[in-house]
């Protein structure tokens, strides 16, 4: 029987200030979190025997996974090292062929039944910025090399870090890194097929959540469960979880997903590509596109959200802004300007007529009434 | 207080039993035992832990049994006094929770009568006065043992060659499950929830004859029917998935459980109860007691009311003279005293409302209304998720006096109740887990906070804590202070801040290590204290329920770092259905 490994113990740095109170595996996408793809994928090509590592807010995963239809089973990585560090703490579970999968990267069905026929093989993909990625290098459909993080890569062909592996790679975990593992293997003679993924998609940085979001989004079913007044236009795929109320007048054009118990107030529009998770107030005649807005988030009247990431229990006042742009922002140690509107942390509070301007919020920020802000904000700073 | 649990159908009896007294070991869990009935009547009880005693009786055969986990009241936990009990011959087989009062006369005669006696408990007297009236009709034989019985008790019981159970109870709780040709009994629902989700609550009095196809109850000697109920808790519920401890799962399943309770609100019964009281009586036992003086505090101040709060075990005996509202609080809703006060208080013709966790309790059944919090099947002993939701539907009354004045706060409360889950309170418990003693100090609303983490400290870590109102501790316990005695103070914004503050300094100076629970950005405190543990500076109610969670890691966290059982604490059981 073949076995899976899903590793969700790290934090997921760059999406930070998301990623404060869950791992980047949990960050929801299409309102559900990203883990829960991989363990689908998993399920639909019959491979049941799943083990989740769990290290980074761990009980916040492990009160997720407990909720799952599915069993899985659950090991604790105590310090987050690194991949082949969470391979170890599988080990004692491991009794079979095995893959091992990202638990925060998006991978379709079809990719896991190409690799699972495969003993020692690696899934890849193209990707236009490899420099983020472990860069493969290929030589008659083998692996020849995996470059972690160049500066300049030579090939667009990286790793999506899912693997097929029999048990006995486990004397080959000597550093922390799994890469390492596969060139102690490649060095030794073993044989690692490249093959080609569907379809994988990875977010890097917060802005990349928006599209995969959207991404995402194309698969959802449509329901409606809630009170939804009889004078709300819908259109496209639109779903909307239970206790949910939609008050009049309001426009949603899918695809759209609202979880549980929210109220979306009269007269407010809601564009294609947003998910809105539980518990969310959208005051009337507000006005949401292209955006993620998790759980417990509260948005005033007037307000006109366009693409943009909320944290979870953000409490923003009547006419806020969130206007796209690009201006050029450090992130890490690398400067990077994209198009996006804002990316907002847990528990952000700003006041009436904020506008937010290609700015990333940390968690916790409080902002007074009538400004605008630009780049980086840092975690619990207040803005007066 | 004690767990019992009984079987009849097609499956094989044994792993249905012991299944289920894992379910119901917080119960009790001193010794356990089962009885079947196959080719003949099997039993076989051990003292100890369910998991290092349960390979002993992988041999018991039969679809018919009993079973039973202890938690000693007469007679010393071990292998003789563990149930199930037998009579004379070996032939029948009776497990009991509860206390039968008269048990020493009622021995005394039987023994006159031949009777041979085996164990120190109160139970084996049932069983060979159900061995006196038997002759070839189990049912006949129960039914004429209770009149003879005083106290309260649920019984179950089996004689052999027969697939029969016959199930009594009287003042202690008792569930029967309703399955596919096949009938289950338990002390709660935890161990049929993964067998059936049809349940019959049986009412005192009742006496049940259970075979795989025949459920009859009998009420007063009259064939009675008990409404089927479908319960809505998963088995996923009591489950403990990845985590250490159930307690730890309950932690962080407070956010969830207070939104839930706040949620479901208050029927509009309730709600006119609450509205005409003018005057509330509260009455609970041990952390239940914590959070009715919380209620005491808030309601006070809040929305000008006046509260008593009574604990259930004095009340019974040394009855105050009531009027208006009594509300009974207990988790499980089967606390033998809260539900003997309650009793009380209708006597007196007080309206009566519970607050409790269990739908379909024995409180639910005593009271003229029932307020439910959503806290989920709790595990634990310690109590913490039922904590939090028991505070959430008391809120609920003081946002209902005060005309929705804190709705805002809340439904928001939860958030602020995920974030302390984030909280690294690991320098304090280093410095708790060296000590033997500790004090808890806090004032107004935040004195009960205090009182409540200081017997979270104890019931787990068994460190030596006492909560004080911080102004009593100059009166007498300033004596024990040591730098080797850390003080947790709680002090947050309001009118006792600056008071609250100076007798921090005054701890201090008696060198005693002093961790200090204060609002984020309160860097005034921080200065003065060892330890610094912000809480998010929110509203006087969300400050309780975060102050308290706190309390909770840091009780836990202790618990852990000093190695204990922190699901099982010694010498406790979760329900206390004796008195």
């Amino acid at each position: 029987m073949m076995q899976a490994v899903i590793l969700a113990a790290g934090e997921g740095s760059r999406l930070r200030p998301l990623t404060r109170s869950k791992p980047k595996a949990m960050i929801p996408v299409a309102n559900r979190p990203i883990i829960e793809y991989v363990i689908d994928a998993l399920l639909e090509n019959g491979i049941r025997d799943i083990v989740v590592v769990v290290g980074y807010r761990k009980e916040h995963v492990i009160r997720y996974l407990n909720k799952l239809d599915a069993p899985v089973q659950v090991v604790v990585q105590e310090r987050q090292l690194g991949t082949a560090d969470a391979l170890r703490a599988a080990e004692s579970e491991i009794t079979d062929d095995f893959l091992v999968l990202p638990g925060d990267n998006y991978i379709n069905a079809e990719s896991i039944a190409r690799i699972k026929k495969e003993r020692n093989a690696m899934l890849v993909a193209e990707h236009p910025s490899p420099s983020n990625f472990g860069v493969v290098v290929i030589r008659n459909g083998l692996v020849r090399e995996v470059i972690e993080k160049p500066e300049d890569a030579p090939t667009f062909t990286v790793s999506t870090g899912i693997c097929s592996f029999t048990p006995d790679i486990f004397p080959y975990l000597l550093t922390n890194e799994i890469p390492d593992a596969l060139s102690a293997m490649i060095a030794s003679g073993r044989r690692i097929r490249a093959i080609p993924a569907d379809d994988w998609q990875d977010a890097i940085y917060p802005w990349d959540l928006l599209k995969l979001n959207s991404r995402m989004l194309r698969g959802i079913t449509p329901e409606i469960g809630g009170k939804v007044d009889a004078s709300v236009i819908r259109r496209g795929v639109v779903r909307i979880g239970a206790g949910t109320t939609v008050g009049p007048n309001t426009v949603i054009y899918g695809p759209v997903t609202i979880g549980r118990d929210c109220n979306i107030g009269a007269n407010t529009v809601i564009m294609p590509d947003s998910s809105i998770g539980d518990r969310v107030v959208l005051e009337p005649f507000t006005y949401v596109a292209d955006s993620i807005i998790m759980d417990d988030v509260t948005v005033g009247s007037h307000s006109r959200i366009v693409s943009a990431v909320f944290g979870q229990g953000c409490i923003l006042a009547d006419h806020t802004t969130t206007y796209p742009s690009a201006s050029f922002m450090e992130v890490g140690d690398r400067v990077l300007k994209e198009e996006f509107g804002a990316v907002l942390g847990d528990g952000v509070r700003a006041a009436p007529f904020t506008t937010f301007k290609n700015c990333i919020v940390g968690n916790g920020v409080t902002i007074e009434e009538g400004k605008t802000l630009v780049g980086l904000i840092e975690d619990g700073a207040r803005v007066i | 207080m004690c767990g019992i649990v009984g079987y009849v159908g097609r499956r094989e009896a044994t792993p249905v039993l012991i299944q289920g007294l894992k379910r119901l070991e917080y119960r009790g869990y001193d010794s356990f035992g089962i009885a079947t009935v196959g080719s003949a009547l099997e039993v076989y009880k051990k003292a100890g832990r369910i998991s290092d005693g349960e390979a002993g009786a992988a041999s018991l055969r039969g679809s018919t049994g009993i079973g039973h986990t202890r938690w000693a009241t007469h007679g010393e936990p071990n292998d003789i006094n563990a149930h199930p009990h037998m009579d004379c011959e070996g032939k029948i087989a009776v497990v009991h929770n509860g206390v039968i009062e008269n048990y020493s006369e009622l021995k005394r005669q039987l023994q006159e009568r031949g009777h041979i006696f085996r164990s120190e408990t109160d139970t084996e007297v049932i069983v060979h006065l159900v061995e006196e009236h038997y002759d070839g009709d189990l049912l006949a034989a129960v039914n004429a043992t209770l009149p003879s019985l005083q106290g309260s008790y649920a019984i179950l019981a089996i004689v052999e060659d027969t697939q029969q159970i016959v199930a009594a109870r009287d003042a202690s709780p008792l569930v029967l499950g309703i399955g596919d040709s096949e009938v289950f009994a338990a002390s709660d629902m935890t161990p049929l929830l993964e067998y059936t989700e049809r349940v019959i609550y049986l009412e005192d009095g009742d006496i049940a004859d259970i075979t795989p196809d025949r459920l009859d109850i009998f009420h007063g000697g009259q064939r009675v029917e008990r409404p089927i109920e479908l319960i809505s808790w998963c088995v996923e519920d009591t489950r403990k998935g990845g985590f250490a401890h159930y307690m730890l799962k309950e932690i962080f399943e407070q956010p969830q459980s207070f939104y839930e309770t706040i949620r479901a609100g208050v029927d509009d019964n309730v709600r006119q109860m609450i509205m005409d009281a003018d005057e509330i009586t509260l009455v609970a036992c041990g952390t239940s007691y914590h959070t009715t003086l919380i209620f005491k505090y808030l309601a006070e101040s809040l929305c000008n009311i006046s509260v008593r709060t009574e604990m259930g075990s004095e009340f019974k005996y040394f009855v105050p003279p009531l009027h208006g509202l009594v509300i009974a609080v207990t988790q499980s809703g089967e606390t033998a005293d809260t539900i003997a006060a309650l009793k009380m208080a209708k006597t007196r013709n007080c309206p009566t409302l519970a607050i409790t966790n269990v739908q379909g309790s024995t409180v639910t059944r005593v009271a003229d209304r029932t307020l439910l919090m959503r806290a989920g099947p709790e595990i634990g002993v310690a109590a913490t998720k039922s904590y939090t939701a028991q505070l959430a539907a008391l809120m609920q009354i003081i946002n209902l006096r005060c005309d929705g004045a804190f709705n805002d706060v809340l439904s928001h409360a939860h958030l602020a109740i995920g974030d302390v889950l984030l909280y690294d309170v690991r320098d304090a418990v280093a410095l708790c887990s060296k000590a033997d003693h500790a004090f808890f100090v806090g004032r107004g609303a935040f004195y009960p906070v205090a009182m409540e983490g200081a017997l979270k400290m104890k019931e787990i870590s068994y460190v030596h804590a006492e909560g004080y109102a911080a102004g009593e501790l100059k009166h007498g316990p300033f004596a024990l202070l040591t730098p080797e005695t850390p003080v947790v103070a709680i002090c947050t914004p309001g009118p006792t801040y600056s008071v609250m503050a100076s007798n921090i300094k005054e701890m201090k100076a008696r060198r005693a290590p002093v961790i200090a629970l204060g609002v984020d950005g309160d860097k005034e405190l921080a200065e003065i204290v060892d330890i610094f543990i912000p809480i998010p500076n929110t509203h006087l109610l969300v400050q309780v329920l975060t102050a308290s969670v706190v309390l909770q890691l840091l009780a836990y966290h202790t618990a852990c770092a000093l190695q204990r059982d922190v699901d099982k604490p010694r010498n406790l059981a979760k329900s206390v259905t004796v008195e």
